[in-house]
């Protein structure tokens, strides 16, 4: 590959946005199949019957899952599980590591059965320090929009589309 | 500005076609809503697509291990090209920046050791990891399936 456009700077509608990398020239999405209908995804239906109101929070197969960040390095399982244990029994506990370096990655997911208990935790620890670091809680998961979300990502991904009419989509 | 209306965007595609078929793993994450999409036709496995809409709190730890690994200022032009093993592609939308890089997979370290650009291709991997990581445990705990 030669370097003549390394780097493009390109209006993207909001500001001059700094285009970089191979996947831009060779048009490409990894979805070679050719197909160029939108495929269907399947998600969690929401129901609301079992948990009552839950605002914008939305249930996962077993439970509820609380996202708790800056999490410090050297925090340990235990130490995570002892203080979220205060809001209801802990069904699942993932403090994933950072790959390079094998400390606490920052974050941890915390899974409670009931809405109550997830809501608990998120209310009660969110601003609290662990390890001196002050915490962020909140749901992981939320219900999703009515009219679900625009069609419009990066970009680099819509190539295939883009080049059986240049011009027609936007 | 609302996370949902924020230009933030991430897929990572790793796939290759050969006996099995196109065989490939996807995640997006685009405006609230993150997709998974896995086909292996090993052992029969049929393709799975799921997808959820996440929380602010979700995005911002997205977007803080995106910008902390500095991905953006690497570049992919010395890194090794996709080939019959396959490819793997990040892109990325974040502020100012938006890459889209190419190259081949990566089996082990040894391959971001022996290329022309360890300390970017290392930055790559590393970012792979961490995002798979963070992203399968939200898959794996919101459907109770385990991705791969």
């Amino acid at each position: 590959m030669s370097d003549e456009n390394d780097e493009m700077n390109i209006d993207e509608g909001n500001g001059v946005v700094r285009r970089k990398g191979r996947g831009f020239k060779s048009g490409g999405g990894g979805d070679d199949t050719g197909d160029i209908s939108e495929p269907r995804y399947e998600r969690l239906e929401q129901s609301q019957a079992r948990d009552g109101d839950t605002g914008k929070a939305a249930r996962s197969v077993e439970g509820w899952i609380v996202l708790v960040t800056n999490v410090h390095e050297e925090a340990t399982e235990e130490e995570v599980q002892d203080k979220f244990a205060d809001y209801g029994e802990i069904k699942n506990l993932h403090l994933n590591l950072d790959r390079r370096t094998g400390y606490v990655k920052g974050y941890a997911l915390v899974e409670y059965e009931t809405h109550a208990e997830a809501k608990a935790a998120i209310d009660q620890a969110n601003g609290t320090a662990l390890l001196d670091q002050v915490l962020a809680c909140d749901f992981a998961f939320v219900r999703p929009p009515p009219s679900g979300p625009k069609q419009r990502g990066g970009g680099g991904r819509r190539g295939r589309a883009r080049s059986q009419s240049p011009s027609g989509r936007r | 500005m609302s996370y949902e209306a924020d230009p933030f965007y991430l897929r990572y595609y790793t796939g290759h076609s050969g006996k099995h078929g196109h065989e490939f793993l996807e995640f997006e994450y685009s405006h609230g809503r993150l997709r998974y999409a896995n086909n292996s036709n090993y052992r029969n496995d049929s393709l799975i697509r799921k997808e959820m809409w996440v929380g602010p709190l979700v995005v911002k730890e997205l977007k803080r291990i995106v910008e902390s690994s500095e991905i953006t200022k690497e570049d992919d032009t010395n890194w090794p090209k996709k080939n019959i093993v396959g490819k793997q592609e990040l892109e990325i939308r974040v502020g100012d920046d938006h890459i889209s890089f190419e190259t081949a997979k990566i089996g082990a370290l040894v391959d971001v050791q022996d290329s022309e650009d360890p300390e970017g291709l290392r930055v790559f991997y590393y970012l792979v990891q961490d995002l798979k990581c963070f992203i399968f445990s939200l898959i794996s705990l919101h459907f109770k399936i385990k991705p791969i």
